[in-house]
């Protein structure tokens, strides 16, 4: 098992020296630690926007739900489009289906990232907590409103 | 809508927020530090990766006796993983239905209030809950300690650092979203545009 750490203390620290994540993230000196607590600030903002977008990405797929009553409240009684209302079934079908993937995909990037940053959090250094704390809040503050503006 | 603030932070979006534990220390350990480490931790701690790996043989997964050591388990244990995480997607998205179904007791008051012109109005509130001691507020409360489990439990399996069981866990968690959600996305109510 490669990088194997002893388990018994567990509390937080400053240091300029951690690995994270993968293999060749290491840092050593105090800039290279201020650019992996950008980083990580970078990626929390980044998990916090993401959770806002898949609600965004939700509302669109709702626009584009298959002939349902929203569909038919739009198109009201125009009779004209029957004939094409078949193949505009269709491809508002593979638009949803494709609207719908987009937001399963949304789902996995938001899980991954969600647990990256628990476990740059894991690493117990005290700069990178703090990095995360401060993306989260800086995410949170910029992506939240922009759920309220449908 | 289903995807209100409660939900992003409590069910809908990620367990993330239940976690405030962790188990490792920091890699490089400085030897000023207490003289206590000088042995290393050998003793009857594990040795925890901190990056990601790909491996199979002696992965130590969640239980002391579950512990892989040939493809084939790593293949079962893949399976098993990716299968949580599903059941978990699945969890989030069955408590969620079960809330809004189970909110039916709606009371509504009205009360005269004085308008502007010296007319009289009629406010109504609408008040939406469950009581305490309900079957379905119970069987919330039973479901979310299961979540809650099975949250900590994917949290646990990530923290091994495996890529193969990483990549069951986010697999798994996209399958499950893209399999039950998509119930969500298709039903949903006509009723709750005006939110």
């Amino acid at each position: 098992m490669p990088n194997g750490i002893a388990a018994d203390e567990m509390h937080f620290i400053f240091s300029d020296k951690a690995v994270l994540l993968f293999d060749f993230w290491r840092v050593h000196s105090p800039t290279g630690m201020a650019l992996s607590v950008l980083v990580v600030l970078l990626l929390a903002i980044l998990y916090e926007g993401i959770k806002v977008g898949k609600v965004k990405l939700f509302h669109k797929t709702l626009e584009n739900l298959p002939n349902t009553s929203s569909q038919q409240l739009i198109l009201g009684s125009d009779q004209d489009s029957t004939g094409s209302g078949s193949t505009s079934a269709n491809g508002t079908r593979l638009r949803w289906f494709l609207w719908y993937l987009g937001q399963s995909l949304v789902h996995v990037i938001q899980v991954v990232i969600g647990y990256f940053v628990m476990l740059a959090v894991m690493s117990y250094n005290t700069w990178i907590f703090l990095g995360v704390v401060l993306g989260s809040a800086v995410g949170y503050y910029l992506a939240y409103p922009l759920l309220n503006m449908t | 809508m289903g995807m209100n603030h409660m939900g992003m932070n409590h069910m809908g979006m990620n367990h993330m927020d239940h976690m405030d534990n962790n188990s490792t220390m920091p890699p490089h350990h400085h030897p000023t530090t207490t003289a206590s480490h000088s042995h290393g931790g050998g003793d009857s701690m594990m040795m925890m990766p901190m990056t990601f790996y790909f491996g199979f043989k002696n992965v130590e997964l969640l239980f002391s006796g579950l512990v892989i050591n040939t493809p084939g388990e790593m293949a079962g244990a893949f399976v098993a993983v990716f299968l949580l995480a599903m059941f978990y997607e699945g969890l989030k998205i069955a408590r969620e239905g079960l809330l809004r179904k189970s909110q039916v007791s709606i009371r509504y008051n009205s009360m005269p209030v004085p308008g502007p012109n010296g007319t009289i109005l009629m406010e109504t509130h609408k008040t939406v809950g469950q009581q305490m001691l309900s079957f379905p507020h119970l069987l919330q409360t039973v479901l979310h300690i299961i979540q809650v489990v099975i949250s900590y439990f994917l949290m646990l399996i990530f923290m091994t650092y495996n890529g193969y069981l990483c990549i069951a866990v986010a697999a798994g968690a996209g399958t499950g979203y893209f399999l039950f959600s998509w119930k969500k996305a298709v039903v949903v109510d006509i009723t709750e545009h005006c939110h």
